[in-house]
């Protein structure tokens, strides 16, 4: 397969940047719902695209699934592309490079039995049905992907690599009348089957958790000081801040390159915020992007200042800035855009416990529903939450969703605790490609004055 | 791919083969200038089996694949999973229906997609020449086909048209960003219309009015008022009512609406979503009540969910992708609309809110009803005027209570996504958080 790549990149000869990929899926999806295996999904996919800039500066993009007759798409892109508009895009080219990353997994899914993965779930099931009554439903979820990746472009770069990425999700349902509660929670990763086996405990804890929140009442409405929990806290960093890093968003946009200036104090110097792509093993990391960049780690902001944003190809050029390894695509039938990787906020000094003591009444917000963004407006939903009182953490709360404004939200994070994690679980979805996964890292962290919606108890 | 459907056959074995192909093309502008050019052409297939023991078996492949070895894996996936109660249909030789096909999307040259776009941004900089300017225009065409084992066929065309178009105005500490989007199964897309929106929308943008936190009416457009069909269209939906996580159980032929609401699936010929059959092979009817008049009279069944609940098919099972198995799901939607227009509802408007569109769309309790967004846009109207945009806002509420709490809809109405025609609905009260 290198070999017929490395001759198809040399075909466009007019100063062309062109990438193939070529991309080869191996998926198992199994739902198990109320003691029924409701659902087995079974797949193999392949497909690839030719990617190519034109000397005018605009993008073609094609995307198949035969891999034969690639000399005749790389041909139809070179001349379909020259009937396309002049657009003065360039990128940033680099030195090739050679790379083959093949994959050992621990306990490889792939050699797994349907039997084996089946059994499992339906004995998780069986845990979190007799949790309670209460749960008129209790929903197990595995999902395990396998992804084989080939890129070349006009670098002369012939890459390889390969993906896992493995997740089991835990729902249920509890009614008592017109009431009903969801809650969800689940863990995925870039590694075996190990990562889901022996999750009893939290299957019981989802199948709880759900039935508490049927007790729990609404948070009332209003504005408050808040501590988000390292899932949440994360959740809050990603949408409030990362999707503004992303530089297709801001660099044809003079505006908001000014507000977004390098050297800015954006957020109070307690804050520091980075997004890497080359950490050992999580879901957002891979050795080189999908433009064939190698992966790093790119500071966001460093004791309130914003010291930098993330880079495809395009973008660092037009910027005339390093570019960092963040274009990506969740797949073959999309190009690469620019993307988050593994993005967190830095373990601060504070422990926890301190996070609480001057809260006079507030709210502890705690795992993650979803969250979302546009531009200078964020919002994101807790799972639960617990009213805090005089600084301890009092009764569980339901219905939690925070919201805010970039320019005045950042400012408000006062304390970082001493007790960082990442979190693996959920993926982003940004211009049509959904599921990218992209966790999120962060210790406990406290706002001062955000707006939390819903209903004022009157 | 007739070849597994007599091997099916020829085995005695339920099942069916579904079969989806898309070609698409697009183009994109990024602030104000031509960006690119997409293109894709894509066919997938899921061949679904009922073993003899009456075990769902499913496989899912892209690519030539012989026909003893797709049904080898959906059978090895049958022995695993669990018996179920429907049978994979047969298709009447009687049906009749039309493709809708329009040649001149089939047809559609790069330039043709080149001169709209170019259009649209003259237009609306020829308004806000400081405004950036993002288009996505995209058109082609789709077909769907199920074969079974009798080696019965059913196969529907049709092509497909969407412009997006969002405005951009930035300055330090105020980021506005305005969108619209018009989608329809052919070239008649009402271009016209869609700049106006737009200008229409940044005119009434350009002042930032202030509010206080309390209880208001509030008028939702069509483009608003999603965060309302969300909840409801998760309650409607038939597998959540089998598995008791839709509080719609045991409510069917109650009022639980306002009596100004009813919600119907209709086959709107150019509307994207309906179709003659859904991806199961289950005719779809022309016309038919999901609410009316505030009574719930049915809800959204596929063969598995309608074989559990012991009632007949909707014609509403529907596949994310050729990946997909079948869900509870719709074709295209309508809510019945109302006598006034859209600006007597707002002109009538002591003081409130328009909500055109929310940040954080179904991340709050869908299952419950509730809702809490942020508004990405939203206006504030005082004695019946607009006095400006609204910045920094939450609504929140339940979706069930706000739907019995319509009090007035319009007979404006609009397409959303060329999918489900909603017209602007009055609700009161609802709890705005500043």
């Amino acid at each position: 397969m290198m070999e017929d790549l490395e001759k198809l990149i040399h075909l466009p000869q007019r100063g062309e940047y062109m990438e193939i990929r070529l991309e080869k899926i191996f998926s198992t999806t199994i739902r198990v719902q109320n003691g029924m295996v409701e659902k087995i999904r079974v797949g193999t996919d392949e497909g690839g695209y030719v990617r190519l800039l034109t000397p005018r500066g605009s993008w073609w993009f094609e995307s198949f699934q035969r891999w034969e007759g690639l000399r005749e798409k790389v041909e139809r892109a070179i001349n379909g592309a020259s009937l396309l508009p002049s657009s003065g895009i360039e990128v940033v080219r680099r030195a090739p490079v050679r790379s083959e990353e093949k994959v050992a997994l621990t306990d490889d899914f792939r050699f797994k039995s349907l039997e084996d993965k089946t059994s499992l779930l339906l004995e998780y099931n069986r845990i979190l049905k007799e949790i309670s009554p209460l749960l008129v439903s209790s929903l197990v979820e595995y999902r395990d992907e396998f992804r084989q990746i080939y890129l070349a472009n006009s670098d002369g770069s012939l890459i390889y690599w390969e993906k896992p990425d493995i997740g089991l999700n835990f729902i249920a349902t509890a009614r008592r009348g017109d009431n009903i509660e969801m809650y969800r929670d689940g863990v995925a990763g870039k590694v075996g089957f190990e990562l889901v086996k022996n999750r009893e405990n939290l299957a019981q804890e989802v199948g709880q958790k759900a039935v508490l929140l049927l007790e729990a009442p609404s948070f009332p409405g209003g504005v408050y000081d808040v501590v988000l929990d390292p899932v949440l806290a994360g959740v809050f960093i990603h949408e409030a801040f990362g999707h503004l890093s992303e530089s297709d968003t801001l660099y044809r946009n003079e505006e908001l390159k000014k507000i977004m200036t390098k050297g800015k104090r954006v957020a109070s110097p307690v804050l520091n915020v980075f997004d890497d792509g080359n950490l050992d093993n999580l879901r957002g990391s891979s050795p080189y992007d999908d433009e064939g960049i190698p992966t790093g780690r790119t500071y966001l902001i460093r004791d309130g200042y914003l010291s930098g944003r993330l880079h495809s190809r395009e973008t660092a050029c037009l910027m005339q800035e390093e570019v960092t390894g963040n274009a990506r695509t969740i797949g073959y039938r999309f190009p690469p855009i620019v993307r988050m990787t593994n993005t967190a906020i830095e373990g601060g000094e504070t422990t926890r416990e301190d996070l609480f003591s001057d809260i006079e009444r507030g709210l502890y917000a705690v795992e993650y529903i979803g969250g979302n963004t546009a531009l200078e407006l964020f919002t994101f939903s807790a799972a639960y939450g617990y009213l805090i009182e005089k600084g301890k953490i009092k009764e569980m709360v339901k219905d939690v969703v925070l919201s805010g404004n970039l320019f005045q939200t950042l400012d408000k994070i006062d304390a970082v605790a001493n007790d960082f994690r990442w979190t693996e679980v959920g993926g982003c979805g940004k211009g049509g490609q959904m599921g990218l996964p992209t966790p999120t890292g962060s210790p406990h962290v406290r706002l001062r004055e955000v707006l939390v919606g819903g209903s004022h108890n009157d | 791919m007739i070849e597994i459907a007599s091997l099916l056959k020829k085995e005695r074995i339920p099942g069916d083969l579904f079969t989806h192909r898309v070609f698409s093309q697009e183009i994109n502008y990024e602030a104000n200038s031509f960006q690119g050019y997409e293109k894709e052409e894509r066919e997938g297939y899921g061949l679904r089996v009922i073993n003899p023991e009456g075990k769902l078996g499913f496989y899912a492949f892209n690519h030539a694949l012989d026909p003893r070895e797709a049904l080898n894996k959906a059978l090895e996936v049958s022995n695993l999973g669990d018996k179920v109660d429907f049978s994979i249909p047969s298709y009447p030789s009687t049906w009749e229906w039309e493709d809708f096909v329009d040649p001149r999307l089939e047809n559609l040259e790069v330039q043709d997609m080149l001169e709209l776009g170019d259009y649209i941004l003259s237009r609306i900089r020829g308004e806000y020449p400081q405004a950036l300017i993002n288009i996505v225009i995209s058109a082609g065409r789709e077909e769907k086909s199920l074969l079974n084992h009798h080696e019965e066929e059913l196969r529907f065309a049709r092509t497909f048209f969407g412009i997006g178009v969002s405005a951009n105005q930035t300055k330090e500490g105020d980021i506005l960003e305005v969108y619209a989007e018009r989608s329809w199964g052919n070239r008649d897309i009402d271009i016209e219309g869609l700049v106006q929106e737009i200008i229409a929308k940044l005119d009434f943008s350009q002042r930032v009015a202030d509010l206080n936190s309390g209880k208001y009416p509030v008028v939702f457009t069509p483009s608003g008022s999603l965060v309302l069909f969300i909840a409801l269209l998760y309650g409607l939906n038939g597998r959540n009512l089998v598995f008791g996580r839709s509080p719609l159980e045991g409510k069917e032929g109650k009022v639980l609406f306002s009596s100004l609401f009813s919600l119907e699936e209709a086959q709107e010929p150019w509307a994207l979503g309906s179709c003659p059959f859904d991806d199961e092979g289950i005719m779809t009817k022309t016309q038919r009540y999901l609410i009316n008049e505030g009574k719930i009279e049915s809800a959204l069944w596929d063969l598995w969910s309608a074989a559990k609940r012991g009632i007949n098919p909707t014609g509403n099972g529907f596949r994310s992708s050729y990946r997909d198995l079948p869900e509870p799901g719709f074709s295209s939607l309508r809510v019945k609309k109302g006598l006034r227009g859209k600006s007597t509802l707002v002109g009538e408007l002591e003081e409130g809110l328009v909500v055109d569109s929310v940040l954080g769309l179904g991340q709050s309790n869908i299952a419950s009803g509730y809702f809490s967004c942020n508004v990405q846009l939203g206006f504030y109207v005082k004695g019946g005027e607009v006095q400006g945009r609204v910045k920094d806002v939450m609504i929140s509420g339940n979706a069930y209570q706000a739907l019995s709490n319509i009090k007035e809809i319009s007979r404006d109405n609009c397409w959303i996504g060329g999918r489900i025609l909603l017209p602007y609905l009055l609700v009161e009260p609802i709890e705005v958080n500043i």
